[in-house]
C-alpha cells in the first residue's frame, strides 16, 4: 500500500529543496504549499521539489503546486521538479506545469 | 497416496475485481492495492502500471466528489489481461453534463482563484480510451489503459 505522506526540506545553494514521500493528495499538496510559504516569506525564490518517493499523486494535490508557481512567477522565482516517476511526469505535462516549471533528472542537476 | 503436482497452474487470461468504496479519506488506495495484486498475479511489471494507478485514483476521487448524499459510495471494477486494463467507476450522484465542463488551461489557472478541475483532462489524455455517461442517477466512467 502507498505509504502515508511526509516531507522533508532543506536549503542548499540558496534553494529550497522539498522532498516528499508517499501519496500526494490534497493533504500532501497543502503540506508542500505550506512548507513553501514558510520559506518564501523569508525570501527564498528558487525551489526544487523532489518527488522521487511519490509515485502516486492526484490532480488535486498537484493543483496546490500551481499556487506555488503563481507566487514564484510574481516574485521572479522558479520551481524545478526533480526525480519524477514517468507516470507523474506525464500527469504534470498534461496539466501543463512545465510551461512554468522546470524538470531535472536529479536534485543535483536542479541546483 | 497421491502426490501433489508441482506444475504451476497457468495464469488465467483475464482477472477482475469488483469493489464498493465508501467516501472516506484515501479509500482510493484500497483500490490501488487490489490493482497491484492483480498485476502481480498476471506477471505484469510495476513500471507498466504507473499510469493506470493515476487513472484509477482520478476516476475514484472524481466519483466520490460527485457521489450523492443518499449513496456516497463508488463502485469500482477492474478487468485486466496481460496487456490491458479496463477501469469502470460509477457513482450514484445527481450527474452532470460532461460537455459543459470547460477544459482547464494552465495559463489561466495560474492566475485564477480556483486551481482545481483537472481530473477529466488527465483521464482523457492519459488513457487509451475514455468514456463517460452521466444521468440524474449517477455517472459512469470507463477507461481502457494499455499496460506497456
Amino acid at each position: 500500500m502507498e505509504q502515508q505522506f511526509s516531507l522533508t526540506s532543506e536549503i542548499r545553494n540558496n534553494r529550497l529543496i522539498i522532498a516528499t514521500s508517499g501519496y500526494v493528495n490534497n493533504v500532501g499538496g497543502e503540506a508542500i504549499a505550506k512548507e513553501f510559504t514558510r520559506h518564501f516569506q523569508k525570501g527564498t525564490k528558487q525551489v526544487v521539489i523532489n518527488l522521487a518517493k511519490s509515485k502516486v499523486v492526484n490532480s488535486i494535490g498537484m493543483s496546490f503546486l500551481i499556487e506555488i508557481i503563481e507566487q514564484l512567477e510574481e516574485a521572479g522565482g522558479k520551481l524545478v521538479f526533480a526525480e519524477l516517476d514517468p507516470a507523474v511526469e506525464k500527469m504534470l505535462a498534461i496539466m501543463g506545469l512545465f510551461t512554468f516549471a522546470g524538470k531535472e533528472p536529479t536534485v543535483e542537476d536542479a541546483l | 497416496m497421491k502426490s501433489r503436482s508441482t506444475k504451476k497452474k497457468p495464469v488465467k487470461e483475464t482477472v477482475s475485481l469488483k469493489i464498493e468504496l465508501p467516501n472516506v479519506p484515501d479509500i482510493e488506495l484500497v483500490a490501488l492495492e487490489g490493482l497491484d495484486r492483480l498485476a502481480r498475479h498476471m506477471g505484469i511489471a510495476e513500471a507498466k502500471t504507473g499510469e493506470a494507478k493515476l487513472l484509477v485514483t482520478e476516476a475514484i476521487i472524481n466519483g466520490l466528489e460527485h457521489s450523492g448524499s443518499k449513496n456516497p459510495n463508488v463502485r469500482v471494477e477492474f478487468t485486466m489481461t496481460k496487456t490491458d486494463l479496463v477501469i469502470f467507476v460509477r457513482d450514484y450522484g445527481k450527474g452532470f453534463e460532461p460537455s459543459s465542463i470547460e477544459e482547464p488551461d494552465i495559463r489561466s489557472k495560474v492566475t485564477s482563484k480556483s486551481k482545481r478541475g483537472w481530473g477529466l483532462k488527465v483521464m482523457k489524455s492519459m488513457s487509451d480510451d475514455f468514456r463517460i455517461e452521466s444521468t440524474t442517477r449517477g455517472t459512469k466512467i470507463t477507461i481502457r489503459k494499455l499496460l506497456r
